[in-house]
C-alpha cells in the first residue's frame, strides 16, 4: 500500500507537546550546521543507499529534530557513509557526522 | 674501594622500580601478542631484519638521524641528550673496569664512581684521559639539557612552531631529568674541590667552589649535593615508566618487533602498547598537523591522542577528529602508525556488531558493458562527470573492452565506513563488491578513486584481479605506445592525494603522466609531505568551514608555483581544491583525454 | 560638474541620463565596445514579457540625444578622490557612481549537473541568446520535448561560496519556462527548485498561471546530479520532498538557471579606495535605508547590482537615487 505519511487517526500526528526533544537538542548543540538544513532534498537524491532501500536522510534526521526517535537508529543503519551527501550539500552540513551522532544518540531505541 | 653509601639510596630504589616495571610491561605485551604475531617473530628472528634492527636502533635511539632532517639543531638536542648519556654510562663502565679489573661492582659504584674513587691516586696518564673524556661527554650532555630548556621557552629556534603541552607526570619526570646532569655537575665539581680529582670541566668548576667557600662548608656540602644527584636519579627512574620517557627504552623492541613484520591493524591488539608507549611527545607532530596550521583545533594531534590512549583517557572526539592524511607519520622519528592506532581506538569506539544491516545489498547489480578489464568509478567520482567521460575516452582510444562496475551507482567500497570504525559492517560492502568483481571474472580492476584503491588493495582478497589506479593505467598503456598525447605549451602543477600518495606509495606513475602532457610544478610541501585537501572521509568531525580553510591554505600553495592549472588524481580532492583556488583544476584523466592524439 | 559612471549598463545609463537631466555632465566607462551590459543578452523580462530591447533602445536614444559622453572599451584600473584612472588615462571628475554590475555564475563549477560536459544542459542565460536568436533547440538540432529547469545553481549554494539568494532566478525560472511552454506547445516542463520567492508585484501571479494555465510542475526538490542517457538526453536525480522519495527522470534538456556573482571588478575597487564587500563579495552601500546607494567615501556613490543582486526595475531606481544623491553631494562643494 502507499504510504502518503498522513492518516484520519490523530496518532499520526507529530506532537511537539509530548514528544521528548532533549536528544534533538543535544544533536543540535553537536552539530549546530544541521539547524541549516533547507529540505532541499540534494542528499537523498544522491544517496547511495536511498538507491537500493527506503532509506531517507532528509526523512530520518528531520523526523529526529522533530522528537520522532523510532526506528532513526535502524534507518541510518542503511548508511554506507559513503560521504556524496556532503559532498552536494549546498549548506555544507556535515551529514557524515550527522549519521554518527544519531547513531550514537540514539542506538537505544 | 667502598661502596657503601647511604646517599645512593633513592638512585637504588628508581632503577628496581623502573627494572620491575618495564620488565612486567614487556612481558606483559610481549605474551599477549596474537599467536600469527608470535610465529612471524620466530621466523624472523635470525633473519636480516635483526641485523637491520640494531643499525636502526643506534641510528635512531641513539643519534637521531630522522630528527635531524628536521631541524639540525633540534636533532642535536636530541642526540646530545641520548648518545651522551648512553656514552656516559658506557664509559663510566669501561672507567669502572680499568680502575678495579673485572671484580662484581654494583650498579651504584659505576654511577657515582668519582665519588667513590675519590680518595684512590689519580696520577696515570691513563686516568687523566678518563676523567677528561668524561667531563666532555657530561658537557655534551648539559649542552643538549641547555637546549631543551630554551626550546620551552623559544621553539621557533629549533624549528618548532608549536611543542607539546604536557601531563602532571611528564613534569615531574622532566623535571627531575632537567636536574639530574646540572645536579651531577655540581656533585662532580663539589668532590673535586676537596680530592682535586676533576676533569677540565668539574676541575675548573671545583676551583671555583674552593674559591668562595671554606672547606667546611665543601665538606658539608658534598654529601648534599650527592644526595641532590641520586634523588633526581632515583625520581627520573620512578617516573620514567610512567611518563614520556618510557620511549627511551620502548622504541627498542617497537624497532625490532617493526623489522620482524609486526604492525597495528584495524582492530587494537597488544603491540599496539609498544608503539602508544615509544612515543616521546616530542611533539614533531604537531606542526605538520592542518587541523592545528590552518584550523586551529590543538588538542588532536598524534601526540595528543597517543597520550590520551595511553592514559586511557582517549575520547571518540580526538580519536574521530583527524583528516588521517599521514603526515603526522612521515615527519614521526620513531615511525609510529599513528593512523592504524587512531583506527583502531575508532573501532573500539564505534564498531557495532553488523545486525545484517547490509543485506539488503544482496543481488544488487548495476554493472554494464563487457569486458575484462573492470572499472569502479567509486562514489565520488560519479559527482565529477569530466573524470567519467575522461575515462570513457581513454578506453575508447586505448580499444579497451570495459566492464562498468558502477557507473549507474554501485556499491560504496567499504573504506569510509571502515575509516569511522566500524570495521564488520564494512566488510559487507567489501564483500558484496568481491562477488560482483568475480562474476564478471575480470582480470584488472581499474579505479579513479585512491580511496577505493586503497581498500582493493589492503582489505579486498581479489587474487587474480589486479588493482590499479587509474594512474598507474593510463601511465602503462602511454608507455606501451596503447595512448598517444599531443604535448601543450600549459605548465601544471600536480597535488598528491593522501590516499594516492602516503596511502599508497604513488607518486611517479602520475608525474609521468602530467609530463606526457605539460611542464610539471612541483609545490614547496608535495610528495610524502604533500598537503591534505581537508575533505578526507575519514574526518567525520569537522564542519564545512573548516574543511575550506584548509583548502584555501593548500590552494595558497599550489598557486604559488605559478602553475596554469592544478592537476590531481582523486575526485575528491578536485572537488576541494576547487573550493580553494581561482586555478582550474583537473584530473589527470582529464588531461589525458583532452590531448589524445587522434589516430588516421 | 563632471561625474565618471563606471559602467554602461541600465543602471549606469539611467544615472547618466538622471544626472544630465538635474544639468551635470556625466561620462559613461564601458569595458566592452557597446552599451547595455548583461540587458543585451535577454530576451523578455518578468514579469510581463517586455521584450528587453524596449526597454534599452529608448534609454540608448536618450543617450544619444542628450550626447552624453561615453568612453567604450576601456578598463577603470582605479577610483580616485578627483576622478578615476583608465586605460585611456585619467579621467578627472567631482564624483564617481559604480555601476560595474554583477557576473553570472560560472555553471561549469558544479561539474555534476554537467554543463559544458553535455549538449543539452544549458544555463539560463544561454537559453535568452536563444530565443534573441530565434532558435531554440536541442544540440542535434531537433525540438526538446521535455524540458528542466533547475533552481538556484550557484545560490545559496557554500559549495561554490555563493551564500546568497540571487533573488530574480526564481521569477527567470517561471518566466523562461512560460516562453518555452509558449515555444513548444507540446512540451513537459518541470521547475525544480527549493523555495520559489515571488516578491515582486506580478510575480506570485505569474507563478500561479505558469501552474494554472502553462501546464507547467513544480517539483521541491534540488537535482543533485545529471547523467547522459544515449541520445543526448539527460537522466537527472532528485528527491521529491514533498514526497519525501528520490526521484530520476529523463528529460530531452536541462536548463540551469545561474544565479549574481558579485562582479570580479569589485575587489578593485576595494583596494584602491578601501571601500569594503559584503560576506558575498558584492560592494557593501554605507548602510542598508538611508544611504543605500551611498558608499563610505563622500564622493563614491553605487547603483545597480554592484551592491546586490537586483531586477531591472530596482536598478533604475537605485540610478534615479544615485543620480539625486550625487547632485546633492555637488551642491555642498
Amino acid at each position: 500500500m502507499i504510504d502518503f505519511g498522513f492518516g484520519v487517526n490523530t496518532a499520526r500526528a507529530i506532537n511537539m507537546d509530548t514528544n521528548d526533544l532533549d536528544t534533538a537538542r543535544e544533536i543540535f548543540d553537536r552539530l549546530p550546521d544541521l539547524q541549516a538544513c533547507m529540505a532541499c532534498g540534494s542528499c537523498t537524491a544522491t544517496c547511495t543507499a536511498g538507491a537500493i532501500t527506503s532509506f531517507n536522510f532528509r526523512k530520518v534526521h528531520t523526523l529526529v529534530r522533530r522528537g520522532e526517535y523510532g526506528e532513526a537508529y535502524a534507518e541510518m543503519s542503511k548508511c554506507m557513509l559513503c560521504g556524496k551527501c556532503r559532498l552536494v550539500c549546498p549548506r555544507g552540513i556535515n551529514t557524515r557526522g550527522v549519521v554518527l551522532l544519531i547513531k550514537k544518540k540514539l542506538g537505544d531505541y | 674501594m667502598n661502596f657503601n653509601s647511604s646517599f645512593a639510596l633513592p638512585f637504588s630504589v628508581g632503577v628496581m622500580v623502573l627494572f620491575v616495571v618495564i620488565t612486567y610491561k614487556y612481558v606483559r605485551w610481549l605474551y599477549r601478542l596474537p599467536d600469527g604475531d608470535k610465529r612471524q617473530i620466530g621466523r624472523n628472528l635470525f633473519s636480516r631484519q635483526t641485523w637491520k634492527a640494531v643499525w636502526e636502533c643506534v641510528t635512531e635511539s641513539l643519534l637521531h638521524r630522522r630528527i635531524f632532517r628536521v631541524n639540525p639543531v633540534l636533532g642535536y638536542m636530541h642526540m646530545s641528550l641520548a648518545f651522551g648519556w648512553f656514552l656516559l654510562i658506557a664509559t663510566g663502565f669501561v672507567e669502572t673496569v680499568a680502575y678495579m679489573g673485572w671484580t662484581p661492582v654494583p650498579l651504584r659504584g659505576h654511577v657515582f664512581f668519582k665519588y667513590y674513587s675519590r680518595e684512590a691516586v689519580h696520577t696515570e696518564m691513563w686516568q687523566m684521559v678518563f676523567t677528561n673524556v668524561m667531563d666532555a661527554l657530561l658537557l655534551f650532555v648539559l649542552s643538549g639539557v641547555a637546549l631543551a630548556w630554551t626550546k620551552r621557552v623559544y621553539s621557533k629556534m629549533l624549528g618548532m612552531r608549536r611543542t607539546t603541552r604536557h601531563v602532571w607526570g611528564d613534569r615531574v619526570a622532566l623535571t627531575a631529568l632537567w636536574c639530574i646532569f646540572p645536579a651531577r655537575l655540581l656533585a662532580e665539581s663539589t668532590t673535586s674541590a676537596i680530592w682535586h680529582n676533576g676533569g677540565f670541566l668539574t676541575g675548573w668548576v671545583g676551583s671555583l667552589l674552593a674559591d668562595a667557600m671554606s672547606p667546611e662548608t665543601l665538606v658539608a656540602m658534598e654529601s648534599v649535593v650527592w644526595w641532590v644527584y641520586s634523588f633526581a636519579l632515583g625520581i627520573f627512574f620512578c617516573a620514567m615508566p610512567f611518563s614520556r620517557y618510557m620511549h627511551i627504552f620502548t622504541e627498542v623492541p617497537l624497532i625490532f618487533l617493526r623489522r620482524w613484520g609486526i604492525k597495528s591493524d584495524d582492530r587494537p591488539k597488544s603491540f599496539d602498547h609498544f608503539q602508544l608507549e615509544a612515543c616521546s611527545r616530542c611533539g614533531i607532530c604537531i606542526d605538520p598537523c592542518q587541523l592545528q596550521r590552518d584550523a586551529g583545533i590543538n588538542t588532536v594531534q598524534g601526540v595528543y591522542f597517543l597520550r590520551d590512549r595511553r592514559y586511557n583517557m582517549l575520547s571518540a572526539e580526538v580519536a574521530d577528529n583527524c583528516l588521517m592524511c599521514g603526515r603526522c607519520s612521515e615527519r614521526c622519528p620513531v615511525g609510529v602508525d599513528i593512523n592504524s592506532l587512531r583506527l583502531n581506538s575508532r573501532y573500539t569506539f564505534h564498531n557495532s556488531p553488523s545486525f545484517r544491516r547490509y543485506d539488503y545489498l544482496r543481488g544488487v547489480d548495476t554493472s554494464q558493458g563487457e569486458g575484462k578489464v573492470g572499472y569502479f568509478a567509486g562514489c565520488m567520482t560519479l559527482l565529477s562527470p569530466r573524470i567519467l567521460q575522461a575515462m570513457e575516452r581513454i578506453f575508447e582510444a586505448a580499444d579497451e573492452q570495459v566492464w562498468w562496475a558502477d557507473r549507474n551507482g554501485g556499491v560504496c567500497c567499504g573504506r569510509p565506513l571502515k575509516l569511522t570504525g566500524e570495521v564488520d559492517a564494512a566488510r559487507e560492502m567489501m564483500r558484496h563488491n568481491t562477488q560482483l568483481f568475480q562474476k564478471y571474472e575480470i582480470t584488472t580492476l581499474v579505479t579513479s578513486c585512491p580511496i577505493c584503491l586503497k581498500v582493493f588493495r589492503e582489505d579486498y582478497n581479489l587474487q587474480d584481479i589486479e588493482v590499479l589506479h587509474h594512474s598507474e593505467y593510463i601511465q602503462r598503456l602511454l608507455a606501451e605506445g596503447r595512448l598517444k598525447v599531443t604535448p601543450t605549451a600549459e605548465a601544471y602543477t600536480y597535488h598528491d592525494p593522501c590516499e594516492l600518495g602516503r596511502g599508497c606509495g604513488i607518486y611517479d606513475e602520475p608525474r609521468a603522466v602530467v609530463k606526457s602532457v605539460a611542464t610539471l610544478l612541483e609545490p614547496s610541501e608535495t610528495r610524502n609531505m604533500a598537503l591534505c585537501c581537508g575533505s578526507s572521509i575519514a574526518n567525520t568531525a569537522i564542519p564545512d568551514g573548516a574543511q575550506l580553510k584548509i583548502a584555501r591554505s593548500l590552494g595558497q600553495s599550489l598557486e604559488a608555483t605559478g602553475a596554469d592549472g592544478v592537476v590531481t588524481a582523486c575526485p575528491l580532492c578536485k572537488k576541494a581544491v576547487r573550493r580553494g583556488t581561482t586555478l582550474p583544476v583537473y584530473d589527470l584523466a582529464e588531461i589525458v583525454a583532452d590531448n589524445l592524439t587522434t589516430r588516421h | 560638474m563632471k561625474v565618471t559612471i563606471i559602467g554602461g549598463g541600465v543602471a549606469g545609463i539611467q544615472t547618466a541620463l538622471a544626472l544630465k537631466g538635474l544639468g551635470h555632465d556625466p561620462v559613461i566607462i564601458e569595458k566592452e565596445d557597446t552599451l547595455g551590459g548583461k540587458l543585451r543578452g535577454w530576451h523578455r523580462l518578468f514579469p510581463v514579457m517586455t521584450p528587453a530591447r524596449d526597454v534599452l533602445e529608448p534609454m540608448l536614444k536618450q543617450l544619444r540625444d542628450q550626447q552624453i559622453e561615453v568612453m567604450a572599451s576601456t578598463e577603470v584600473q582605479a577610483i580616485e578622490s578627483d576622478g578615476v584612472v583608465t586605460s585611456r588615462g585619467k579621467v578627472e571628475s567631482r564624483a564617481t557612481v559604480v555601476c560595474s554590475g554583477f557576473d553570472l555564475f560560472d555553471a561549469t563549477l558544479k561539474e555534476e549537473y554537467g554543463y559544458g560536459i553535455y549538449d543539452n544542459v544549458i544555463t539560463s542565460a544561454d537559453l535568452e541568446q536563444m530565443m534573441n536568436n530565434g532558435k531554440i533547440a536541442l544540440a542535434d538540432g531537433t525540438q526538446p520535448h521535455r524540458i528542466a529547469f533547475l533552481h538556484c545553481v550557484g545560490s545559496r549554494d557554500e559549495k561554490v561560496q555563493q551564500r546568497h539568494c540571487s533573488k530574480v532566478c526564481c521569477v527567470t525560472g517561471v518566466k523562461q519556462a512560460i516562453e518555452m511552454r509558449r515555444w513548444f506547445p507540446h512540451s513537459e516542463i518541470y521547475n525544480f527548485y527549493m523555495d520559489i520567492r515571488m516578491f515582486g508585484p506580478g510575480y506570485e501571479e505569474m507563478y500561479r498561471s505558469a501552474q494554472q494555465e502553462h501546464g507547467i510542475q513544480f517539483i521541491r526538490g534540488r537535482i543533485s546530479e545529471a547523467a547522459p542517457v544515449k541520445g543526448g538526453k539527460v537522466q537527472i536525480k532528485a528527491e521529491d520532498t514533498l514526497v519525501g522519495r528520490p526521484l530520476k527522470m529523463t528529460v530531452d534538456m536541462l536548463v540551469l538557471l545561474i544565479g549574481m556573482t558579485a562582479g570580479c571588478s569589485n575587489s578593485r575597487w576595494t583596494e584602491c579606495t578601501g571601500l569594503s564587500q559584503s560576506d558575498s563579495h558584492f560592494m557593501r552601500p554605507l548602510d542598508m535605508f538611508e544611504g543605500n546607494v551611498r558608499s563610505e567615501l563622500p564622493n563614491v556613490f553605487y547603483a545597480g547590482t554592484v551592491t546586490s543582486p537586483k531586477t531591472i526595475g530596482e536598478s533604475l531606481n537605485e540610478a534615479n537615487a544615485a543620480a539625486m544623491r550625487v547632485a546633492a553631494y555637488l551642491e555642498t562643494l
